[in-house]
């Protein structure tokens, strides 16, 4: 059986749901040499801001006995006008759909980056990480208010034609607030979910283990969380939704389409194993055959209830 | 370990090093750094201590097992003209990728530190064959000292012109190179620092590995700037 890998979200057509989560997959071409792009529906980039960040003082990141790691990054990254001058021309556009995640500390700054990334050409669209764990201001403490993600997701809707979707955070209670507010202003999709905050203590030496103290808890045991925020999402919006949380396999995959997701972002599983596109698509590819699914997309949201 | 990998060992430079997958089970998640130690043809050897789990782990490999590796990664040590005294200064299992670079010297002055004689990182034979002189920090071996007060000692011996013709290359714990730093800025002598920090990407994209610049704002990568430094451009923090 010849499985059609393709999934469609109104303009946007992507070969194989499989993105690159945001801050796994840097700006875009470091993997080269390791990557199968072609196995990629579409890349995501680190999140631009305005003007540079540093980021946090190391160590950055650590592993937990439980499983998945925590990073506390900080958002560094090179700011948008130094993106325009120095990582533009690496980006993989022609490879594989190029989405830009944009991040910021206010309803101007993320308006101000989208302003001056208008003026890439063939890119596919934006990724507005609001929910960040790992900086003080904006970050986590926008994406945890309703009337900010509504109002930055308008204000970036405003300016451009792009695809524009919305990442918020897992500490939602209740999601479906947050995600009615970003669809009625405007998000083409949303991408679920960020990472937990988390800490790890080394208590032979009695220190924590990352120079922040907490950070962003991600791989295998943020699975079920982010699984649970998708499936309460396609729950009441009728937007696509990108599922970013802990997916190491094929199987992860599906139960994410199974759950609602349209595409499916793959994040720390990059730094273990570099070649999970290829692999993952096989894998996805072998359960479709199994099951009799010709289509990766009629699996979206065909979980059955108990 | 002796690893056949001809990719890897007919690729790469000293200096570099490979990052290395535990296992399929993805815990322990990430990969770990290792060193390219001494190359012969298409093998390659890791020398490792069993430090946590994942060192753990990879000890109790069995020979024809699979393992893999990405590599070779980072940028290697810039190698002395014929005018340069170079100067190897190991610390414990920080002398792997000086084993390397020694393969590529015709003639160094080769420094190793250890605890005691029963931690050596390197086998008795192989320090005869190189011409290592060794420090230990109980004098159960060698000087009786550390390897940063024997590099002192050694100095001695130069003349102000010789030490200006001396590039020290150097890989250990953080306290020696803090302690190495110095007093190579108080002499004028240039040093190249192989430094480690927790990686995750080990390719430059996920800004988990940094080293504060010292001359600037911000951070090295010490995945993809490094792990090879010039001692001036970083700022070593216990
Ligand atoms: C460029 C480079 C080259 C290295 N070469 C060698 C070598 O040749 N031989 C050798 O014995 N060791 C080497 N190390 C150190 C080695 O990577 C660590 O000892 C190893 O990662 C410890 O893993 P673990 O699971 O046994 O320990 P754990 O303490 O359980 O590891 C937990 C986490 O911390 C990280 N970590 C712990 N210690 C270090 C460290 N010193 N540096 C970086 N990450 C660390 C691990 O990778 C892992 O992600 C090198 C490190 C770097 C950065
Ligand atoms: C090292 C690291 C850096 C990250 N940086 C960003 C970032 O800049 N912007 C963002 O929206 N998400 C960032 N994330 C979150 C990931 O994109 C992803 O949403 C999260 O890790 C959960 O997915 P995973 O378990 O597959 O990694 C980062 C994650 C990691 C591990
Ligand atoms: S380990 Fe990812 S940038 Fe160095």
């Amino acid at each position: 059986m010849n499985v059609d890998t393709k999934v469609i979200m109104g303009d946007l057509v992507l070969r194989t749901p499989l993105l690159t989560g945001s801050g796994t997959f840097g700006y875009g071409n470091e993997y080269n040499t390791l990557v199968d792009y072609s196995k990629l529906g579409g890349i995501i980039t680190k999140s631009i801001s305005l003007e540079p960040r540093n980021g946090n003082p190391p160590p950055r990141i650590c592993e937990t006995r439980a499983g998945g790691i925590i990073n506390s990054i900080g958002l560094a990254n090179v700011g948008v006008d130094a993106f325009l001058n120095q990582k533009v021309e690496a980006l993989p556009i022609g490879k594989t759909e190029v989405f830009i995640s944009v991040v910021g500390d206010s309803v101007e700054d993320y308006t101000s980056v989208v302003e001056k990334l208008e003026t890439i050409e063939d890119i596919a669209g934006y990724e507005l990480n609001i929910s960040c764990p790992n900086v003080k201001s904006g970050g986590l403490s926008l994406g945890g208010d309703k009337e900010a993600v509504a109002a930055i997701t308008k204000a970036v809707r405003s300016m451009t034609h792009r695809f524009v979707s919305v990442k918020l955070t897992p500490h939602y209670a209740v999601i479906a607030p947050v995600a009615e507010a970003a669809v009625k202003a405007g998000a083409d999709a949303l991408t679920l979910t960020n990472t937990l905050v988390g800490m790890a203590i080394d208590a032979e030496c009695r220190k924590s283990l990352l120079g922040n103290v907490t950070g962003g808890y991600s791989g295998p045991p943020l699975k079920p969380v982010s699984l649970a925020k998708v499936w309460q999402a396609s729950q009441v919006v009728d937007i696509p939704i990108w599922a970013s949380g802990g997916m190491v396999n094929g199987i992860d995959c599906i139960e994410f389409m199974l759950a609602g997701a349209s595409a499916l972002q793959l994040g720390s599983v990059l730094f273990a194993d570099p070649t999970a596109p290829e692999r993952i698509l096989v894998e996805m590819t072998e359960y479709c055959e199994r099951h009799n699914v010709e289509r990766f997309s009629n699996l979206i949201g065909s979980l059955e209830i108990q | 370990m002796t690893v056949y990998s001809p990719v890897i060992s007919r690729h790469c430079q000293a200096g570099q090093f490979v990052h290395v997958r535990i296992g399929d089970s993805f815990n322990p998640f990430l990969r770990r750094p290792l060193s390219i130690g001494p190359c012969d043809g298409d093998y390659l050897r890791l020398i490792f201590t069993v430090k946590g789990i994942g060192t753990k782990i990879l000890s109790e490999k069995q020979p024809g097992d699979m393992i893999d590796l990405i590599g070779p990664l980072g940028k290697p040590f810039y190698l002395p003209d014929e005018k340069s005294c170079p100067v190897l200064i190991g610390g414990g299992i920080g002398v792997v990728p000086l084993l390397t670079l020694d393969d590529h010297i015709k003639k160094a002055v080769f420094l190793l530190g250890v605890q005691s004689k029963t931690s050596l990182t390197v086998d008795e034979s192989e320090i005869n064959q190189r011409g290592i002189s060794i420090a230990s920090d109980d004098g159960s071996i060698g000087f009786n000292g550390n390897v940063v007060q024997l590099f002192e000692k050694t100095l001695q011996q130069w003349s102000g012109t010789e030490k200006q013709k001396i590039i020290v290359y150097a890989c250990g714990p953080m306290p020696m190179m803090i302690a190495l730093k110095s007093v190579c800025a108080k002499f004028s002598i240039k040093a190249y620092l192989s430094l480690e920090a927790p990686m995750a990407c080990g390719v430059g994209a996920c800004q988990s590995c940094v080293v504060r610049k010292a001359k600037a704002e911000g951070y090295y990568l010490v995945c993809q700037d490094g792990p090879v430094f010039d001692a001036q451009d970083v700022e070593l923090q216990p």
